[in-house]
């Protein structure tokens, strides 16, 4: 089902079905969407290996206990892949994401919708679309209309005071995030933390690039700064990272240099998770800005050997 | 003789309105020079274009490459063309024809995107064919041709339409690469690893100085050397620049537990080791800032000091 909204369709469809934005308020107090309800800790870093990246997904979020620990039952679900862009190894693969919104049927949810301000032609082109509607999944695509996103207040913000989050967020029960980690050439790793730029407006995106990002390693590390403050701002129920097969070099768009560990990686602490997925390529988490600000700051754990690390064939 | 003066006339009629519709349509908003380099249907035998192609200029190119253009940015971006190709049995190629500021920009990001480890083919001024795309650039143009899968037709594709490219630029020039390349030592070095970087983000692909101050370089340059040592050249263009820089950069290196200082008997060579453990020497020379990095100091030592 595709659906592409206006700005004053969404505000009809949303007083029409009594979606006022101040659902989202209160989901978004403190930290923005989160977890239906607070689990047992088991295992942090869930880690599937299989060739077959359904089952490597599945697997993944069986280790961590089971996709009910996470959905409860007539939940809407919002999902953020990454169509970035179509090259081999540069977008969330086609059978990670069948793999949870399966899952989230079998939670029992009532709807799942991925939400994005990118363009049709990426999604139809990255075969994510195709998914969506053998599955019976919802794509919700936005202008990059301003009116669409809610300010969100990040607490503690050192570069941002607000994010402006796709207020269509705020109508769903919880949401998963599910990127590709790859290489990024500004900030050499791309993971959990900086997928969310896919919720925040474009114009609030721009703002992450200060004038002299050429020059200033202050300005570098503004970027950086501002995906770690984006992350205080929101928080999801959930993140499964594509890491079956992606780019090392020339990231985030490509083409580069693939390499192919057959992984997906899941788990609830975006820090450990991003600091997992640097490591399956040579990198240091505390060489990435934005690890290690995040872990500074309270995100996360960014040291493997302080977290539970879980890895099974599927 | 009426009768052929009257198609000889409406023959001229029709040649004049063909020509002025065709100029009205060369002229059409949007339709930028980078066209006239594209191959058309069949230039490359079984391959047809797919859609129309897209055009992206200066800063249009953050919606193309969204989250990814300021690499191309620091090196100097004017403009882009990118159109798909298709064959009968369904396997796609795409090609992206970048036109940078200069041809010291378009060797940039091409040693930038390149492996290293690719095929190096003969096409333009440098290419490299890896596992399922191709990198070549010619002049000012940067060329990248991505196939969706590695079988042979798909690569023989791609080679295809980069051939055609390659014979579409004749205005390119013949300039090579940046003089400051040919400051790496060339005993031991790997071809495939050269890289000129123009700025901080390249820098920061290369090795993580994290958030250091001092290394607004104007351009630099990078060579691995047999044994894995690596050596950067930043060239800050006066040696009056480079001192300022190299005050900043010290400052930071001391104040940073990124770094431990590792004792050495020279005054003019600074020699430290990084987080992994790796050493790291730096030596001022002139308007350059030497930087030796690799996993014992007398190889990063020798490397510095055989440039100077």
């Amino acid at each position: 089902m595709a659906l592409k909204i206006g700005r004053r369709e969404f505000f009809k469809k949303s007083a029409r079905a009594g979606l006022a934005l101040a659902v989202g308020k209160g989901l978004a107090a403190g930290a923005g969407i989160a977890a239906a309800s607070p689990a047992p800790k088991t295992v942090d870093v869930a880690v599937g290996i299989s060739p077959d990246y359904e089952k490597a997904a599945m697997k993944a979020v069986a280790l961590l206990g089971g996709i009910k620990r996470f959905i409860p039952k007539g939940a809407r679900v919002a999902l953020l892949p990454n169509v970035q862009s179509r090259h081999p190894g540069s977008f969330t693969k086609p059978e990670v994401l069948r793999a949870i919104i399966k899952l989230c049927r079998k939670a029992g949810a009532k709807e799942v919708n991925c939400l994005s301000w990118q363009t049709m032609k990426q999604w139809e082109d990255t075969g994510l679309k195709a998914v969506l509607d053998e599955e019976g999944a919802g794509l919700k695509l936005f202008a990059k209309d301003e009116s669409l996103f809610k300010p969100v207040p990040v607490p503690a913000g050192q570069a941002l005071t607000e994010a402006r989050v796709l207020a269509e967020l705020y109508n769903h029960t919880l949401f998963i995030n599910m990127p590709i980690t790859k290489d990024h050439a500004g900030n050499k790793f791309t993971g959990t933390m900086k997928n969310l730029m896919g919720l925040n407006s474009p114009a609030s995106n721009r703002t992450f690039h200060r004038p002299n990002w050429k020059t200033d390693p202050d300005d570098v590390a503004h970027l950086e700064q501002s995906i770690v403050d984006l992350n205080k701002a929101v928080r999801p129920a959930l993140n499964v990272v594509d890491a079956t097969e992606f780019i090392t070099t020339n990231g985030p768009f490509g083409p580069g240099e693939l390499i192919k560990p057959l992984k997906v990686v899941a788990g609830t602490d975006r820090v450990a998770v991003d600091a997992y997925c640097a490591g399956l390529w040579g990198l240091k988490a505390e060489d990435i800005v934005q690890i290690k600000r995040a872990a500074e700051q309270g995100l996360g754990e960014m040291d493997l050997a302080k977290v539970s690390v879980k890895e099974a064939r599927a | 003789m009426k009768t052929r003066e009257r198609i000889l006339s409406g023959l001229l009629f029709f040649l004049g309105i063909s020509f002025l519709i065709s100029a009205a349509f060369s002229a059409l908003p949007g339709e930028g020079p980078l066209r006239a380099y594209l191959p058309q249907d069949d230039a490359a035998a079984g391959w047809t274009m797919d859609g129309e192609p897209q055009e992206y200029e200066g800063g249009d190119l953050y919606t193309y490459i969204d989250g990814g253009a300021e690499i191309y940015q620091e090196y100097g971006f004017r403009r882009v063309i990118v159109q798909d190709y298709k064959n009968a049995k369904g396997k796609s190629v795409s090609l992206e024809i970048f036109e940078m500021e200069t041809p010291a920009a378009a060797f940039g990001m091409f040693t930038f995107k390149r492996s290293g480890g690719g095929k190096v083919i003969p096409l333009g001024a440098g290419a490299e064919l890896e596992a399922y795309y191709l990198n070549f650039w010619k002049g000012r143009f940067l060329m990248t041709l991505t196939g969706f899968d590695e079988a042979p037709e798909t690569i023989d594709g791609l080679t295809a339409v980069a051939r055609i490219v390659d014979a579409k630029i004749r205005d390119a020039g013949n300039d090579g690469a940046p003089a400051l390349v040919s400051a790496l030592p060339e005993q031991g070095l790997r071809p495939g690893s050269v890289k000129y970087l123009k700025g901080l983000l390249g820098l920061n692909n290369i090795y993580p100085f994290y958030t250091a101050r001092g290394l607004a370089f104007a351009g630099a340059a990078r060579g691995v050397y047999d044994g894995g040592t690596t050596l950067l050249i930043l060239d800050y263009g006066s040696a009056d620049a480079r001192a300022k820089a190299w005050l900043d950069l010290k400052g930071y290196l001391n104040e940073s537990d990124r770094f431990k200082r590792a004792d050495f008997g020279e005054d003019d060579i600074r020699l430290a080791r990084d987080g992994k453990g790796q050493f790291v020497a730096f030596m001022e020379s002139g308007p350059r800032l030497l930087i030796g990095v690799g996993p014992d100091a007398s190889s990063v030592l020798g490397i510095v000091q055989q440039v100077r």
